[in-house]
């Protein structure tokens, strides 16, 4: 399947979803929120891929929304909107209730809806100029979703800070990992090669058995 | 209004809620346990104040319930375990519905019910010096409401370990900082309160709506499971569908300029 704004294809067990707008941050325009559905999917239904590694072409990782191009389509508005609104999003692994297991490589900038990706992976590493932060709040939108899925994972002062705080300040890679929002943090050069190992290493295991394990851990976060 | 063991003061668009009680370590009575239920009060429905510091006169910032005044004064006793049975408690800004943003700011000391304002707040810091304790076991006592408000959101290993070991280990702003239980520390220690205005004024430039209304659904994500927690977060984020700040945000940006926001009502 072609994508406009993705790049998806597989090498051996390993499925990859890059983010593809790398002149816009490879921020989220209509046309990638219709795709990141139908990519997940087509990594899920794919037999061959294992393993999915999610990263972005590009300084950028992920940097949310595309508001200004969406407002230009009142079509796609409407409907992520709608998606918003009832929570029925589909842009994200989690969404789309991918089973396989998600490697999230952050390899720049992930920003406000970007870090909707970094909550709703399953393993997380970054290169050491990533960096993390939340402004929703500095233009007048609330910071709902993603703030929730990484306090429900990591330590929720930081997450706090990082939502009120807007777009006034950042949160390095290291201090990512530190928090365990992040387990990793590599030089850009090698993190792509770095998640391929992980992922071939993580993909040597039982299908079966990983499938019930991110199932089981992801319930855990269920209960209140 | 005037209080006899708070200090209130406004910086700006800084609210600030100062324990004043430094000869007895700022630890709390019955007089300043409801002054505290006013003062949060207060500063929430002051619109112009758009982030509340929380902070210590003295030595240390807090050291919990006033023990001397429980043990020899009949009726604060009962008043307080009446009130902790029934959980009908006012003291913090979590406990009193406030949605603006709270900073604590840890000077020295913060043990036993000092806690409570680790847990209600929304960004903590701490000078280098802060030490951080929980002596409630030493002195026969159940740590509950406290811990368990650590407990949802910082590593539990970390908290269960200052409740069995009581007074007889410290941790120092560095471990806290680590763990994640405090996002700054501050050096010199006597520059904390400069660092809290800053931080206070840099957050006040975000849109107060949409802060109340993150902070709602933040705080609401600890009383439920994920999706449960998404869901009622996305109720809170179309609440500021339709709402000025939506606009005026991107406008500013476009135009670099500062917002001008809407006033909390």
């Amino acid at each position: 399947m072609n994508h406009q704004t993705l790049e998806v294809h597989h090498d051996g067990p390993i499925g990859w979803l890059i983010f593809d707008r790398p002149e816009s941050g490879n921020a989220i325009d209509a046309a990638m929120f219709t795709e990141l559905e139908a990519a997940w999917r087509q990594l899920e239904t794919d037999p061959k891929v294992k393993v999915i590694i999610n990263t972005g072409n590009g300084n950028s990782f992920q940097t949310g929304l595309d508001v200004e191009q969406l407002a230009n389509d009142p079509q796609a508005l409407r409907s992520a909107s709608r998606q918003t609104r009832d929570f029925t999003l589909r842009m994200t692994s989690w969404h789309c209730g991918v089973s396989k297991p998600v490697i999230a490589a952050v390899n720049g900038v992930c920003a406000g809806g970007g870090l909707h990706f970094v909550a709703d992976a399953d393993l997380v590493i970054a290169s050491d100029s990533a960096t993390f932060l939340d402004p929703h709040v500095s233009v007048g939108q609330v910071s709902a979703f993603e703030s929730i899925g990484l306090l429900k994972k990591a330590p929720m002062e930081p997450v706090s800070r990082m939502a009120l705080l807007g777009a006034h300040e950042r949160l390095s890679a290291l201090r990512a990992r530190q928090l365990g929002i992040v387990s990793e943090v590599v030089p850009s050069a090698v993190l792509r090669q770095r998640a391929t190992e992980m992922a071939t290493a993580v993909a040597e295991h039982d299908s079966g058995l990983l499938r019930e394990l991110k199932q089981m851990h992801w319930n855990a976060l269920e209960v209140p | 209004m005037t209080y006899e063991h708070l200090i209130v003061e406004r910086h700006g668009p800084v609210g600030w809620l100062i324990n004043d009680r430094p000869e007895v370590r700022n630890a709390m009575n019955s007089a300043m346990r409801d002054e505290f239920a006013d003062a949060w009060t207060e500063l929430d429905e002051d619109p112009a104040v758009r982030v509340i510091v929380h902070t210590g006169n003295g030595r240390d910032f807090q050291t919990g319930v006033d023990v001397s005044e429980l043990a020899s004064d009949g009726i604060g006793m009962e008043r307080y375990r009446q009130s902790m049975e029934d959980f009908d408690v006012h003291f913090t800004s979590w406990h009193q519905g406030v949605w603006k943003p709270v900073i604590t700011a840890v000077n020295g000391i913060c043990c036993g019910g000092g806690f409570h304002w680790v847990a209600d707040a929304d960004i903590v810091i701490a000078a280098g010096d802060a030490q951080f304790f929980d002596p409630h076991t030493s002195v026969g006592q159940v740590v509950a409401v406290e811990a368990i408000g650590l407990i949802k959101k910082m590593p539990v290993e970390a908290v269960m370990r200052m409740a069995f070991m009581g007074k007889y280990e410290r941790m120092g702003a560095q471990r806290a900082y680590e763990l994640g239980m405090i996002s700054e520390i501050v050096d010199p220690p006597e520059r904390l309160r400069e660092r809290a205005q800053e931080l206070g004024e840099t957050i006040a430039k975000n849109s107060p709506a949409a802060m109340a209304a993150t902070k709602k659904a933040l705080w609401g994500a600890l009383e439920a499971g994920l999706t449960d927690a998404c869901k009622q977060g996305a109720e809170h984020l179309v609440s500021m569908w339709g709402h000025p700040d939506q606009t005026e945000g991107p406008k500013a940006f476009a135009e670099r300029r500062e917002p001008d926001w809407e006033l909390l009502k």
